[in-house]
């Protein structure tokens, strides 16, 4: 084999479905659960600090695209944005937490969907970090020299999941009618689209690309249960025997087992063990906070606790927040698809210049992992 | 996005200390996560065997915890008497804790000797046989490593751990006052630690002392707790 060549990101593309919605309207799209109000909304907003967000539902919940389908605009809008077509496109990694089958693959799907000729592919399912694996995977095919021209995308349709018929009629409700926080908490949290990247072995000639410097990938999984899922109720979580194909779907869905679900206790846990996995990097120099341009955390700085803020304040591992970057707000949490949506909107921005380097960090709850991506601008 | 309001940032040799002590700790919670007993906790399978259980195993250890802080008190030099000072109080604020253990058991229904008389398990042996060794060393700074992990564990686990215990038993509320209301005075504790550290830093030799010393202890802890049997 000849020497590992570098990557470059040469361009990238978004698909982010319909018009924002603001908060006040989201109960139109995502429905009312017993037709009331959610209690739990108002509080997860505060805390997430989203002011607006996209569905790829109708108000009547009547589905607009597929996750495909805007996976697959996304990457055409990359491909656009880096001059090229899709005939140039040789390798695709997908990132997403629930294709729109539950077999085969999403990358099946997409290649479905963008249609032409003949692709390598690779299907990443995870929540969040899948972005960060199907980066990987399609940076990996660069560098070895098995393509010149290689595209990832991660994409989420999220809010078909939160629609009432995923909790009416199951234990998620109490006897009022009421539905558990943890799982009510994700409807206010997560929301639909996709982002996609363009990579090749050279930059680009007619104006700036990314070099992708490094990639490093860490689960926890050994040593945390799940905390962010959906295919078993809260109670059989941890015994993988008790999942939702064992009862079948009727019985899962009535359990309570076909639902996103979010363990909060357990959350505050992982939180610091995404921040000792930081340290750590700060400690043996692979992250030298000073020399950090930019920081595009798919994380709100608000929903970071003063505690946390002061150990990495203390540590002196803290990027001062005028370098962060974040589209969160206006285009919410769009689980894997996040960060590459904050990367174009970033980009576009032009506030990068050619030296700098950006770092992306993407922390996953599901079972705890993070992903951290360091790049550098090229002129 | 100016949310956080940032205090000034540390001096670069108590910084690099903090970071390494941070990073052990995540790597502690972690490894405490997985072992039996708090997986049971944590799993919504803790009985009330389980809970008493954990107090006799923790008595034995907190009892001895003020004793080595004294010892370790009575090993500085007078040279460092402000932290020989600072020692010497958070002794005498901690060396009553495990009544505390004692009636939390009791009010769970356990009987007073049971848990006076209890064995310590091995780690709890391995554990404390190391910290009376290494607070008879002369100027044994490393331990404030220990405290950190030890002081980390009343701050930020003790009242997880006692809400989910409280959650999952049938208990009066004063079965659970060593872990709900231990952890407010240890908040505290903490701030103090900060201030300690810069009563011996920056030297390298203590530096790399309190890192060893956190990275034993952090180990020895998560073998009591395994040890424990569920």
């Amino acid at each position: 084999m000849t020497h590992l060549r570098d990557a470059y990101i040469t361009g990238t593309g978004v698909f982010l479905p319909g018009d924002p919605i603001g908060n006040d309207r989201m109960e139109d799209f995502i429905g009312r659960v017993g037709d009331r109000n959610s209690t739990v909304g108002q509080r997860a907003l505060r805390w997430n600090g989203i002011q607006s967000r996209h569905y790829a539902l109708t108000p009547d919940g009547e589905p607009r695209h597929s996750n495909a389908s805007m996976s697959a605009a996304a990457m055409q809008a990359a491909l656009a944005d880096a001059g090229l077509g899709r005939e140039d496109l040789q390798m695709l990694s997908t990132a997403t937490t629930q294709g729109d089958f539950l077999v085969p693959g999403h990358a099946s799907a997409v290649h479905g969907e963008l249609g032409g000729q003949a692709l390598e592919l690779a299907s990443f399912q995870s929540v969040c970090a899948s972005s960060v694996m199907a980066l990987k995977a399609a940076v990996m095919s660069i560098r070895t020299g098995d393509h010149a021209c290689a595209g990832t995308v991660a994409s989420e349709f999220s809010s078909r999941w939160f629609r009432p018929n995923f909790y009416e009629g199951t234990a998620l409700l109490d006897a009022k009618g009421r539905l558990a926080m943890e799982a009510d908490f994700l409807r206010w949290t997560l929301s639909d689209g996709a982002g996609a990247l363009v990579l090749e072995h050279k930059p680009r000639k007619d104006r700036a690309s990314l070099r992708v410097d490094w990639i490093d990938l860490t689960s926890l999984a050994g040593s945390f249960d799940p905390c962010m899922w959906a295919g078993a109720p809260t109670a059989d979580r941890t015994d993988m025997k008790h999942t939702w194909s064992h009862s079948g779907p009727k019985a899962a869905h009535t359990n309570g087992a076909i639902a996103l679900l979010q363990d909060f206790a357990l959350l505050k846990v992982i939180i610091r063990a995404w921040i000792g996995l930081y340290l750590e990097k700060v400690d043996n120099g692979r992250i030298v906070p000073g020399q950090v341009d930019w920081l595009l955390f798919h994380y709100s700085a608000r929903s970071l606790r003063r505690e946390i803020v002061d150990i990495l304040q203390s540590t002196n591992a803290m990027i001062p927040e005028e370098k962060w970057f974040s589209t969160l707000p206006d285009t919410g949490n769009i689980g894997a698809a996040s960060i590459w949506v904050m990367l174009d909107a970033f980009l576009k921005s032009g506030k990068a210049k050619p030296g700098q380097r950006i770092l992306c960090i993407v922390p996953e709850s599901g079972r705890a992992m993070v992903g951290f991506v360091m790049l550098e601008m090229i002129a | 996005m100016s949310v956080v309001e940032l205090p000034a940032a540390q001096d670069s040799s108590t910084a690099e200390v903090l970071r390494k002590l941070a990073v052990i700790w995540a790597e502690f919670e972690a490894k405490l996560e997985a072992t039996p007993l708090i997986r049971k906790l944590t799993r919504g399978r803790f009985e009330l065997t389980d809970y008493q259980t954990f107090l006799v195993n923790l008595r034995q250890q907190v009892k001895d915890g003020s004793l080595w802080m004294s010892r370790a008190a009575s090993s500085i030099g007078e040279e460092h008497l402000e932290l020989r000072s600072t020692l010497m109080k958070h002794a005498v604020t901690e060396h009553r804790d495990f009544r505390l253990l004692e009636s939390d058991y009791v009010a769970s229904g356990g009987a007073l000797p049971a848990i006076q008389n209890a064995k310590k398990n091995i780690g709890s042996e391995a554990l404390s046989g190391w910290m009376f060794n290494e607070a008879s060393q002369r100027n044994p700074f490393g331990l404030l490593g220990a405290m950190f992990i030890i002081e980390g564990l009343g701050s930020i686990k003790a009242q997880e751990w006692g809400k989910l215990a409280q959650s999952r038993l049938d208990l009066p509320k004063d079965a659970f006052k060593f872990l709900l209301y231990h952890g407010e005075n240890d908040a505290e504790h903490m701030r103090e630690f900060e201030e300690m550290l810069g009563l011996v830093l920056p030297d390298d030799a203590t530096a790399e002392r309190i890192v060893t010393c956190a990275r034993v202890v952090a180990r020895l802890y998560v073998m009591q707790i395994e040890e424990i049997s569920v």
